[in-house]
């Protein structure tokens, strides 16, 4: 991932400490992030439910 | 009687009710191996020695006056330190919590106290349940019992490197991704990951939401079964506490395995993450063992280990990031290194991710419903490797994904770890038994059965 891009997630993330003392750790998890997005088949099925079930009750 | 150390909490209760033991003098003999071990193993953060001799003589004072309080009465136990205990820390293993005192018991916790058990202390942790094994913490690392140079398996470190190595008979351990079955994969005990919900987590310090499990780790299944019966049970003030009645856990223990369905998930180990041959070999013999004991083994595919893991991920970063962003913002140096790599990953994950991993989350929770439809139980593996070294950093991080537990933390599904073997340099091997919701209970009678077959669970660590 592209080292600017990092730093502008970072620092929308509210990284900017992290980012200035441990940049290489903050750049690793952009990439491990990725990595996981990218192992998932997400569902094609516009009607595919997320877990846990929203489930009807007595209100918040 | 055994030594008492090795005293399983079962023979422990026995020897209390016929009066040839008391509480004090089992606890005086723990607390005296904990002297001369735990300085080799750091399986303790921090130890209550006063408090639980006191109670301990309390306990000696009832049951000696026939006055019984639970089936844990006078029974020593470790508790992983992110489950709150009033008056203790609860460092979470982190600099960030390290002077953070419990004011309220966790659930769990009086749960124990209510079935009588006594609460030694505190227990080592990888930071937050997620970072470790570190040197960069306020304490040290627990290291395996088996061989002090190699990994006890985490995150719940301390709890299996205490049950194992006889510095207590019961433990509690957490489960996000495998961490009560992790550590009793690498110390050769039984560690149980309910039902979600069965067993509440009130108390306990949270790492995700949704994949967080309380479970109990020992040397025995017997054992195992006891200690869940005490723990399990509604909570109204755990959103994810189940109302389930399931109880009772050891009672089909004696039942064997004669005419029980068993699934085989080979591609876990063949394919998806391909084991070590030390570690198939072992799972293959625990198949033969059940076949010979008359169940009926047959193979079945679920979803890949790898996209379980990745759907674990980015739940668990997800959750996660919602708990640490303010400290991984303000703090992040107090933080130790692996803990730090291993939480800011979701800071980088949207919220479409998260919702696009839920989703995918129910399918496979299908894909394990149709499976246990056709089953009683699954059989696969645990850990792919034998516990690497604890300071060979690169082997840690290379081995510590390559496992099969995560699956059962995305859908909740009951799942055991407990021994199948040793390797050649010694170490544990393990295997894994998975069961549908609720029937925590069928999943240890299949382990007792297993355990019953083979002589693993007598094997003592070579550790005096």
């Amino acid at each position: 991932m592209d080292k600017e891009l990092i730093a502008r997630l970072a620092h929308a993330a509210g990284l900017d400490k992290a980012w200035a003392e441990f940049p290489d750790d903050v750049a690793s998890a952009a990439e491990q992030a990725l990595g996981n997005k990218g192992g998932i088949s997400f569902p094609e099925d516009p009607a595919a439910e997320p877990w846990p079930p929203m489930r009807a009750g007595n209100g918040l | 009687m055994s030594a008492l150390h090795w005293l399983t909490a079962s023979e422990a209760q026995r020897e209390f009710g016929a009066h040839r033991l008391s509480p004090v003098e089992l606890l005086t003999a723990l607390l005296a191996r904990i002297e001369r071990l735990d300085p080799k193993l750091h399986a303790f953060i921090r130890l209550d020695a006063d408090t639980a001799m006191g109670a301990a003589r309390a306990a000696e004072k009832e049951l000696s006056a026939g006055r019984v309080r639970g089936p844990l009465h006078g029974i020593p136990i470790g508790i992983k330190d992110i489950i709150d205990v009033a008056g203790l820390p609860t460092s979470c293993h982190s600099k960030i919590l390290v002077d953070k005192i419990a004011t309220a018991d966790a659930a769990v916790i009086a749960k124990l106290r209510q079935a009588g058990a006594i609460i030694l202390g505190k227990l080592s942790t990888h930071e937050f349940a997620i970072g470790g094994p570190s040197f960069d913490l306020p304490f040290p690392p627990a290291r395996n019992p088996w061989n002090p140079d190699h990994h006890p398996g985490g995150s719940s470190s301390g709890s299996g490197a205490g049950v194992c190595a006889g510095l207590f008979p019961l433990a509690l351990g957490s489960d996000t991704g495998g961490s009560v079955r992790n550590p009793a994969s690498c110390c050769g005990i039984v560690g149980l990951k309910p039902t979600y919900g069965l067993v509440s987590r009130r108390g306990v310090f949270p790492l995700s939401f949704t994949l967080d499990h309380v479970g109990p780790m020992t040397r025995t299944v017997a054992d195992n079964a006891l200690l869940l019966d005490a723990i399990a049970g509604h909570d109204p003030a755990d959103p994810g506490s189940a109302a389930s009645s399931a109880r009772y856990f050891g009672r089909m223990l004696d039942r064997g395995v004669r005419d029980m369905r068993i699934g085989f998930v080979r591609h876990f180990h063949e394919v998806d993450k391909p084991a070590h041959p030390e570690v198939t070999a072992a799972i293959e013999d625990a198949v033969r063992v059940l076949q010979t004991e008359g169940a009926q083994v047959r193979s079945v595919t679920l979803p890949s280990l790898n996209e379980f893991a990745a759907v674990n991920r980015v739940i668990l970063c997800s959750e996660a990031w919602s708990i640490h962003a303010p400290w991984l913002r303000s703090r992040p140096g107090d933080y130790g290194q692996l803990a730090r790599q291993r939480l800011l990953p979701g800071a980088f994950m949207n919220a479409g991710d998260y919702v696009g991993a839920q989703r995918r989350r129910l399918q496979m929770i299908a894909a394990v419903e149709e499976a246990l439809r056709d089953f009683d139980v699954l059989i696969c593996a645990s850990s792919m490797d034998p516990a690497s070294r604890i300071e060979d950093a690169a082997e840690t991080s290379r081995t510590y994904p390559r496992q099969a537990r995560t699956p059962f933390n995305v859908t909740g599904h009951p799942a055991v770890a407990m021994m199948t073997g040793l390797s050649s340099n010694g170490l544990p091997l393990s295997v894994q038994f998975v069961g549908r919701y609720f029937e925590d209970a069928t999943v240890l009678r299949v382990a007792a059965a297993y355990e019953r077959g083979t002589e693993w669970h007598r094997m003592r660590p070579p550790i005096g």
